[in-house]
């Protein structure tokens, strides 16, 4: 009587483009390894029921053991039966290339490698046909004729390149040609950009990454990267009142905690909606809690009555946020909504410094910020399908079941918007444009990370150069010879910092380290800097000569302060020659 | 117990009945997949009114429906003695929460009356029929009727 067909897909299915493969082939080596398995933890499940019947603890605790172990090894090999090999996708480019390069009179050598790495299933059912269009267009646009190719001094033969590879729990795909680069082809034809961002939408709708490298004159780089399985997404857990609700990660943008003190500076109203304030963009604010139309409930202190509670946040301990200033917060400072009662003593919520935490979030042409009482932890997250009567209940994208055993629900950032009736306003739009990573049309407008060295001294990078900030344990930091590094993220992060290249005052020992973590040459590089690190938005009025110095841009005035705006590249090559070899 | 001394003995279904309220009812015992205490739900909000939760069961997410409630008779206490039934419906599963647990009756579907348009309280399509035993009457619930969605 058990039923199977409730754990169906695991993912909301695409609108029609995901065709419904009901079979699969497994190698029957893994299909016997799953019997035995099975045919053990039914073995240990006896083992457990004897030794909890007759109060056996040391029968209790080797069969609990077993099954601990079986299970494990159980989960591995189901989570194998679902992976495919890439080959069943590269199988059909040999003869894509052959045929197109014979009809376009083009010579085109075609090298592929990886056909035993595999991914999920759905993944890689929904890969196949972006990877081909990436292919073809590479052998249409991106290489030249034989003659074209003999004028610029290179090969008669171009060569593609389609390669996949598992790396940091990815799989990687990458297609590189030596053909002429992409900026010359834009100018050539819309449709081309039209097939990019169709092959960009879907890898990012499967929750992957796409890069593309192009130099002009030698060639297109792309690099895809996919998750190995769409059932478990990493997803942001938040909470609302007693729940938890997950958000996915490929939906989040970034996560804002602002403080009691800010919120009346930060957190504005237009009209009827409130709207918040970051690198000077305005950005639309939903409050989940009233979006879903959760009542939340407090006892009064004094009265003991049960209150519905009107506050729109809580104290918030274990945010990871982007901000790492501190509290500049005042208890007094009054809520973001008109509609709220003046309080007339302080009672337990306003003595807790009331932060407002916000998930900054973006789907499709949403972006907008959303208010949650808690950010907790990221973790990975096993989809599960809701049932039939929740299928009104579009704010959701699925369920899944937290360590404690408990479900939480996914938020559906776009459904969410839409329920909240939010429109796709300019101010929305001028963020999503942002997000799109078209910085530049604000004249000379930049979003800047502000730090600093010691008290006195301000300096500033570029937002879009930093890949993540973190405040790490001073003790944790090991120093080997000359150099500093931390382990972090299973590898030696090198840290440094800006006395290294010019002449400024030691950083300060304290506790805990700030450090903000650039990526360059490929290789992550660690800045140790003092707080308040804070972003803000400046116009990139550049004075180039006053101060300018090794790893110095030039200067910037920021709230009043010269600000130093450093140079990261410039920094890297100093501290880090070697990577500059090449 | 009200096996009847004929041959059509084969014919005979198994009715598990509960109380909702105060009112009995019954559902074929074969739709069962177990009876549990577990109401540990997750509230999900913006759901239908008679939806009490979501729960895990070993791994599946179940929608528990207040019985009461669907019903039309008031909500369903959550104490002691009420119990989560797990059903399987239309492929999925489901958890009925209702007030207290019954026996389990074996009868003849040929048996079953029609019920009348206001049975206990509650509309008439929502019954497969009426049971009648030796001092009461028990609405034999259609489940997919009652649980479209």
């Amino acid at each position: 009587m058990m039923t199977e067909s409730v754990a169906g897909e695991m993912i909301k299915p695409d609108e029609g483009d995901t065709v419904g493969v009901a079979s699969i082939r497994v190698n029957v080596g893994l299909l016997d390894t799953l019997m035995t398995l099975a045919g053990e933890l039914v073995l240990s499940r006896n083992q457990l029921l004897q030794g909890v019947s007759t109060a056996n603890i040391r029968a209790t605790e080797l069969s609990s053991q077993r099954i601990d172990l079986i299970t494990s090894e159980l989960q591995d090999a189901i989570m194998r039966t679902r992976m495919q090999p890439m080959a069943d996708v590269f199988s059909k480019f040999k003869r894509i290339v052959r045929d197109l390069s014979g009809k376009l009179g083009k010579s085109i050598d075609l090298d592929i490698q990886g056909h035993d790495v595999e991914l999920d299933k759905t993944i890689q059912e929904s890969i196949g046909e972006p990877l081909t269009r990436l292919v073809e267009h590479s052998v249409c646009y991106g290489i030249e004729t034989p003659e074209q190719r003999e004028q610029a001094g290179k090969t008669a033969t171009g060569k593609l390149t389609v390669q996949a590879f598992h790396d940091a729990g990815q799989v990687n795909v990458l297609v590189s040609d030596d053909g002429r680069g992409l900026d010359e082809k834009i100018a050539d034809d819309a449709s081309r950009t039209a097939v990019m961002d169709s092959v960009v939408s879907t890898i990012e709708r499967l929750g992957g990454m796409i890069d593309i490298k192009s130099t002009s004159g030698k060639g297109t780089d792309i690099h895809i990267k996919l998750p190995l399985t769409l059932a478990i997404i990493p997803s942001q857990i938040t909470s609302v009142g007693a729940e938890r609700y997950a958000l996915p990660q490929v939906n989040l943008e970034e996560l804002l905690r602002i403080p009691a003190g800010q919120i009346q500076e930060k957190i504005e109203k237009v009209g009827d909606a409130a709207v918040v304030r970051l690198r000077g963009e305005l950005l639309p604010l939903l409050d989940l809690a009233q979006v879903l139309g959760i009542e939340k409930d407090y006892v009064d202190p004094e009265t003991n009555q049960h209150l519905s509670d009107r506050r729109k946040n809580i104290a918030d301990r274990r945010s990871k946020q982007h901000l790492t200033n501190d509290e500049g917060g005042v208890e007094t400072a009054p809520e973001p909504s008109g509609s709220l009662p003046q309080r007339k003593r302080k009672d337990r919520r306003s003595t807790r410094g009331s932060a407002v935490n916000i998930a900054v979030v973006a789907a499709g042409p949403y972006k907008y910020g959303l208010m949650v009482d808690q950010l907790h932890d990221s973790e990975e997250i096993v989809v599960k399908p809701v049932g039939r009567h929740l299928k009104h209940c579009t704010a959701y994208a699925g369920a899944t079941i937290m360590g404690d055993g408990k479900v939480a629900l996914i938020l559906d950032i776009a459904n969410l918007a839409h329920l909240a009736g939010l429109s796709i306003v300019s101010d929305a739009l001028q963020a999503v444009k942002i997000s799109e990573g078209m910085r530049k049309t604000d004249s000379n407008r930049e979003a800047l990370l502000t730090f600093k060295q010691s008290e006195k001294d301000c300096f500033a990078v570029p937002l879009n150069l930093v890949e993540r900030i973190e405040r790490i344990k001073t003790s944790s930091i090991e120093q080997i010879g000359n150099r500093k590094v931390v382990q972090y993220r299973g590898g030696a992060l090198p840290l440094h910092d800006l006395s290294q290249v010019m002449a400024l005052n030691p950083l300060v020992e304290k506790e805990n380290q700030e450090i903000i973590i650039f990526r360059i040459k490929g290789k992550e590089l660690g800045l140790m800097v003092s707080p308040p690190v804070d972003s803000v938005e400046a116009i990139l009025d550049i004075d180039e000569s006053t101060l300018s110095q090794p790893g110095i841009k030039g200067s910037i005035i920021i709230n009043g302060h010269t600000t130093l705006l450093v140079n990261m590249f410039d920094m890297a090559r100093i501290v880090k020659p070697e990577w500059f070899a090449d | 117990m009200l096996k009847k001394d004929t041959n059509e003995s084969t014919d005979l279904t198994g009715f598990s009945t509960f109380f909702v309220g105060d009112s009995l009812f019954g559902i074929d015992v074969l739709t069962i997949q177990e009876i549990n205490r577990n109401f540990e739900v997750t509230q999900v909000p913006q759901s239908p009114d008679y939806v009490y939760g979501i729960l895990n069961l070993r791994g599946k997410i179940v929608t528990i429906i207040d019985l009461g409630k669907k019903l039309g008779l008031g909500p369903v206490e959550n104490n002691t003695i009420s119990r989560n039934i797990i059903i399987n419906s239309q492929g999925e599963l489901l958890g009925l929460m209702v007030t207290d647990l019954g026996d389990i009756l074996h009868a003849d579907c040929k048996m079953l009356e029609p019920a009348p348009s206001n049975f206990n309280r509650v509309k008439g399509s929502c019954f497969k029929g009426v049971l009648k035993t030796e001092n009461q009457l028990i609405g034999i619930l259609d489940m997919n009727e009652l649980l479209q969605d």
